[in-house]
């Protein structure tokens, strides 16, 4: 019997494993699911790759809570193997604790809390202003 | 129109355009080089997002410490990679299971050796075995083949004797006229009678 594995197996020229996010919803609509996946750079996302690391689901359960798992061990071992970790990839594992926290994490929350102050000191202006009118 | 399409995951649809009736595919960058500009974006100009400067450098030097940490990070792995892979091949645990290797495979050759002169002496015997027994059915069958000539001949003399026999009776041109006197004077009657009894009655009414 031919040994069929070695038929599919492709040489990249100048490819490079990375780690990153591949969908595993089986086409269920309106219900995304990723894995965290070690898979070369050319490959499409969803299909062939070299190991699964870990997952993700972005929708928030019945506690608020988006999880997330991590394969440590064979994460290390495949960056010390050379491989990139994409942005969303490296900002969950910031958040993990495995790398320091990814900078536009930090910016993206000063932002939100700006935001968020400036629409409250809004809110409390347009109350007052309301609330002026309603004594006068 | 018949753009290049990148990888696709879903279907690809085809709708006619309600311009001409053109032929195109429902996929993402529909649009080729020398197609005319939309009228809903004709004016537009494109700019970049605005970039707070205060921000920008705050951000700059996280990146830099970032990618600090993180270079230091991939060679901490790097390191680990190799020496676990060192001590795989070269370690001290290593080490012990080569001799042990070494060890199995020396005694399991030996057992090989032994277990081949067995056969081999199971072997000579029976070929030994074999070669007398085909011995044997040679020279029975050389044997037989004697014996059955032998009995052909013997056969084939007896054949001969009794035909000498025979001869002496038979009527040849000498003995002709003698024969024919003979069987004139004697003449023989052949004619009988059996009873139910099994009396038998051979005298008979003469011609």
């Amino acid at each position: 019997m031919v040994h069929l594995s070695s038929l599919l197996l492709k040489k990249y020229h100048g490819g490079y494993v990375v780690i990153r996010l591949a969908m595993a919803g089986h086409k269920q609509a309106n219900r995304p699911f990723y894995r965290i996946v070690a898979a070369h750079n050319k490959r499409a996302r969803d299909s062939k790759y070299i190991e699964q690391l870990g997952t993700y689901d972005p929708l928030p359960n019945i506690y608020n809570e988006k999880l997330v798992s991590f394969n440590f061990d064979r994460i290390k071992y495949w960056i010390g193997c050379g491989a990139h970790p994409t942005k969303p990839v490296a900002k969950l594992l910031g958040l993990a604790g495995l790398f320091p926290l990814h900078p536009m994490t930090i910016t993206d929350a000063e932002r939100r809390r700006a935001q968020a102050e400036l629409s409250a000191a809004a809110g409390a202006e347009s109350e007052e202003q309301t609330e002026k009118p309603a004594e006068v | 129109m018949f753009h290049v399409i990148g990888r696709r995951s879903a279907p690809v649809t085809r709708l006619l355009a309600s311009r001409g009736g053109v032929l195109v595919e429902s996929v993402r960058g529909r649009k080729s080089r020398g197609d005319p500009v939309a009228k809903s974006k004709e004016g537009r100009i494109k700019v970049p997002p605005p970039v707070d400067p205060r921000e920008m450098v705050v951000l700059k030097d996280r990146y830099t410490e970032y990618q600090l940490i993180l270079k230091a990070l991939r060679l901490e792995f790097r390191e680990e990679v190799l020496r676990k892979k060192f001590e795989e091949e070269t370690g001290s645990l290593a080490e012990e299971r080569a001799r042990q290797d070494a060890e199995e495979h020396r005694a399991l050759m030996l057992w090989n050796q032994e277990e081949n002169l067995r056969l081999l002496k199971a072997r000579v015997l029976r070929v030994q075995k074999e070669e007398e027994e085909a011995e044997r059915l040679k020279l029975e069958a050389v044997m037989k083949l004697e014996q059955q000539q032998q009995e052909f001949i013997k056969l084939k003399e007896k054949q001969v004797l009794q035909l000498q026999e025979e001869a002496k009776n038979f009527i040849t041109m000498e003995n002709l006229d003698q024969r024919i006197e003979e069987a004139l004077d004697h003449p023989k009657n052949y004619n009988f009678a059996v009873d139910k009894e099994g009396r038998v009655v051979r005298k008979t009414v003469l011609q």
